[in-house]
């Protein structure tokens, strides 16, 4: 124990280990603050080390964080209350022919929609009928929980907001989030009352996908641009083209599969280069959206596995690493 | 005098300060304007520690450390070394430290914030492989031209607490 013998060389043995550790101390004492404070800043800095290696390669420290999260949350609760204030202003002050134009506008959807899932209720019987057909697995259905955002990780380098929903309302890490538009990300952290989302425009996010056309699968990055991903190793003669649509692909089994995630915006090919510059324009509205829906994919204990189900979740696949800010780069 | 009083202005300060620290701009606003966030927690602690050695230790600003860890999606102990770092050079030094001018202060504030920041990067750019840039001087210029005021704020609400 360095600060032990630190103190036992002084004459001031009546100063205590607690003394140091509060910073209070005589004036008598001037020389012991020198050699004790830096043996216990040397003593604090190798315990952050150790810290930070356990917290970004294991899981062990996953319950720590998720306590102080529980704690700090409501820290970021006051400092999205200018929003919060904001946006409830805004609907109070809103006018008349404006709410009534909202209304109208709100129905003609909810009739759109309402048409479509008539259809889609009927395809999606049909499409049981066939895949009982073909001996594969039923895609399962999908629950889903409504959460709000309410704030951002000040970071910069990093796309990561935080959502109203914790482990309190069921949601665990590795869940996947979507808005209303396409695929959001996934929760990367849980405390009891809010969790973590990293957005898949991060640069260090990654997600298997599948053009919807023709079933061409690829890996999309994030590149650390709200509004642009990017294929990872398309080779210059695969079939992408401008405008196609992106979807999950169900690989790896973190997200579910069929969930929009982009446009194809612009496909670079270079004489230089075996690989096509694929560049994909997220389709959720990643940096304006107040309301995502957290998913609560279903399981089944009896899976029967054929090869019909390539395009499809497989549980058994090779499982991503822990960390989900380490897959990819 | 109660040797312990007004320590709830240090918490409420130290409060204001991690929610100045996770405080975000509109998102209609550019993305660049993020690097110039003022290590607000980082001078809190140093003024404190300048003004009161006796009253802030380097547990207690480790312990801050770890609830600035989960607000900015940091790895856990990061911000603890850090400003534990800033701590020990502010109690190390706060009698000279005490006699400089407002000016020279914002020199030290200014070569302290770069160099916690650096460290950060640092060992992001080990962990995450997040890459160094010059973005590292914006915050310690934003802290630096801060100082002043918040110097002048923080003394002003030391003095009508009496805090001791």
């Amino acid at each position: 124990m360095p600060a032990n013998r630190a103190l036992s060389q002084t004459p001031f043995d009546a100063l205590s280990t607690r003394d140091l550790i509060r910073g209070s101390l005589s004036i008598k004492a001037l020389f012991v603050r020198e050699s004790g404070a830096g043996y216990l800043l040397t003593g604090l800095a190798l315990v952050s080390l150790i810290l930070i290696t356990l917290d970004t390669s294991t899981r062990l420290l996953e319950s720590v964080r998720s306590a102080i999260g529980t704690v700090v949350s409501p820290l970021v609760v006051v400092a999205e209350t200018p929003y919060l204030l904001g946006d409830s202003l805004g609907e109070v002050v809103a006018s008349r022919e404006n709410l009534h134009a909202i209304n109208a506008q709100l129905e003609r959807r909810v009739l759109e929609l309402s048409q479509i899932s008539q259809q889609f209720l009927a395809m999606k019987q049909e499409n049981q009928r066939l895949r009982e057909l073909l001996g594969s697995r039923a895609r399962l259905p999908t629950e889903v929980l409504i959460a709000e955002l309410i704030g951002v990780v000040p970071n910069p380098n990093t796309h990561q907001v935080i959502i109203d929903k914790g482990s309190d309302a069921g949601v665990t890490v590795g869940q996947a989030v979507i808005d209303a538009q396409g695929l959001f990300g996934q929760i990367v952290e849980v405390s009891q009352f809010t969790s973590r989302v990293l957005l898949i425009t991060d640069a260090s996010h990654a997600l298997p996908v599948q053009v919807n056309r023709n079933g061409v699968r690829s890996v999309a990055g994030g590149t650390g641009h709200r509004d642009t991903l990017e294929l990872e190793n398309v080779p210059v003669t695969a079939d992408i083209r401008e405008g196609d649509l992106i979807e999950t692909s169900g690989l790896a089994g973190r997200f579910p599969v069929g969930y929009p995630v982009g446009y194809v915006a612009s496909v670079e090919i270079s004489e230089t280069s075996a690989y096509a510059t694929v560049a994909v324009r997220p389709t959720a509205s990643l940096d304006r959206t107040r309301h995502v829906l957290v998913l609560f994919p279903q399981t089944t204990s009896s899976d029967v596995l054929d090869d019909t189900q390539t395009l499809q979740e497989l549980p058994s696949d090779p499982p991503l690493p822990d960390d989900p800010v380490e897959e990819g780069a | 005098m109660n040797p312990t009083s007004g320590g709830w202005l240090i918490l409420l300060t130290v409060l204001v300060a991690l929610t100045l620290a996770v405080l975000h701009l509109p998102e209609t606003w550019p993305q660049w304007l993020g690097w110039w966030r003022p290590a607000w927690v980082a001078m809190v602690i140093f003024y404190w520690v300048l003004a009161l050695p006796h009253r802030l230790g380097l547990v207690t600003a480790w312990l801050i450390g770890f609830l600035l860890d989960i607000l900015q999606a940091d790895p856990l102990g990061m911000n603890g070394m850090l400003l534990a770092a800033i701590t020990y050079f502010g109690w190390r030094f706060y009698e000279r430290l005490r006699m400089y001018s407002v000016f020279q202060q914002c020199g030290v504030i200014f070569l302290l914030v770069l160099a916690t920041d650096t460290l950060r990067l640092l060992v992001l750019d080990i962990i995450w492989d997040q890459g160094m840039s010059w973005g590292v001087l914006l915050p310690a210029l934003t802290s630096m031209l801060v100082w002043p005021f918040m110097f002048l704020l923080l003394d002003r609400l030391r003095a009508q607490v009496r805090v001791e």
